[in-house]
């Protein structure tokens, strides 16, 4: 395992992610992981706010389409953050807060997908009332993409080299 | 400058900011980057249909996600005040630190022109009229300078100045 990531992060590509003599490398690529942050943040506040009860005027079918905006935000996520990983992969690969950190996002992206399903499921518009457990998913959204959020932040705290 | 920045750094809140109260920098932080989401994420979704994009929502309508946005900066501003406080010889010798504070005041200054000059407007546009120019440039400033905000914050830690260590 340890010289499989060794292998990735010094590899050609690893090495010029981490320090390669251009902007394009490591800062570059971990301000598009911001944005997509928050892209994907962004959207669920939106979607979960307006399950809480904000902005009652606009239909929740009118904001279905966020979710598709969401998941390119979660795309440019995912890749930008392999890319990030690779160019610190034997010491990603041991910080047990990344792990929390990748936890937060899995539950987030379930919770987001049951949202999609049970509350803007295909017959849902504006007069048919929410299912009952609908709050208590969005909050639950909420609390997850914080969490994301926070062991995010904590990995530049507990990075071993 | 240096003269404020470092009677700044001397003051007992800021070193109080540093030690004991170390602990709060990676919360604030995270708070930071949460508070960025709402700002990016919101403004952008709003900015997108000042643009012309996602037409079947009233631009009236769109507006009441602002709030949002608007909590988002207030929480990126008292986060924002206190990693300067904390930390005045960082950022203020720091380039990307004036870049993402200029582009901020554009940011600012674009949505106060909306919310004082075109918002009467946006009530009474009806959900079918074409979007006006005055709008589409608006929300093109303001796509141009969040994202400025955020690359230069971003940025904040590849152009940090060798007498950033003076804040300790």
């Amino acid at each position: 395992m340890q010289e499989f990531l060794e292998s990735i992060q010094y590899s050609e590509f690893g090495l010029w992610v981490a320090g390669g003599d251009t902007i394009f490398a490591y800062p570059t690529i971990l301000a598009l992981h911001t944005l997509g942050l928050g892209i994907v943040v962004g959207m669920s506040a939106i979607i979960d706010c307006r399950v809480l009860g904000m902005a009652r005027s606009v239909p929740l079918s009118d904001l279905k389409r966020l979710f598709r905006v969401m998941w390119w935000g979660f795309a440019l996520n995912a890749t930008t953050g392999v890319v990030l990983f690779i160019a610190a992969a034997a010491d990603k690969a041991y910080q047990e807060i990344f792990y929390v950190k990748l936890a937060f996002i899995a539950l987030a992206l379930m919770t987001a997908t049951r949202i999609r399903r049970t509350v803007f499921g295909g017959t849902t518009d504006a007069g048919r009332p929410m299912p009952p457990n609908a709050r208590m998913l969005a909050v639950a959204s909420l609390v997850l993409w914080m969490g994301a959020i926070v062991s995010g932040r904590l990995m530049a705290y507990t990075q071993t080299f | 400058m240096a003269t404020f920045v470092t009677w700044l750094r001397d003051t007992p809140v800021s070193q109080a900011f540093r030690v004991p109260l170390e602990w709060l920098w990676p919360l604030c932080e995270s708070f930071h980057f949460l508070g960025l989401a709402l700002v990016i994420g919101v403004a952008g979704f709003f900015d997108l249909r000042l643009l012309g994009f996602m037409r079947w929502i009233p631009i009236r309508k769109a507006a009441e996600f602002l709030p949002l946005a608007k909590t988002g900066f207030a929480i990126n501003l008292t986060t924002g005040l206190y990693f300067f406080i904390a930390s005045p010889f960082q950022y203020s010798f720091n380039i990307a630190f004036w870049y993402k504070v200029t582009a901020l005041v554009i940011a600012v200054a674009n949505a106060a022109v909306f919310e004082l000059m075109l918002k009467s407007r946006a009530a009474v546009l009806r959900d079918d009229e074409d979007v006006p120019l005055s709008f589409k440039i608006v929300g093109t400033l303001s796509m141009l300078a969040w994202l400025n905000v955020l690359y230069w914050g971003r940025m904040l830690p590849f152009w940090s100045p060798p007498g950033g260590g003076a804040d300790l």
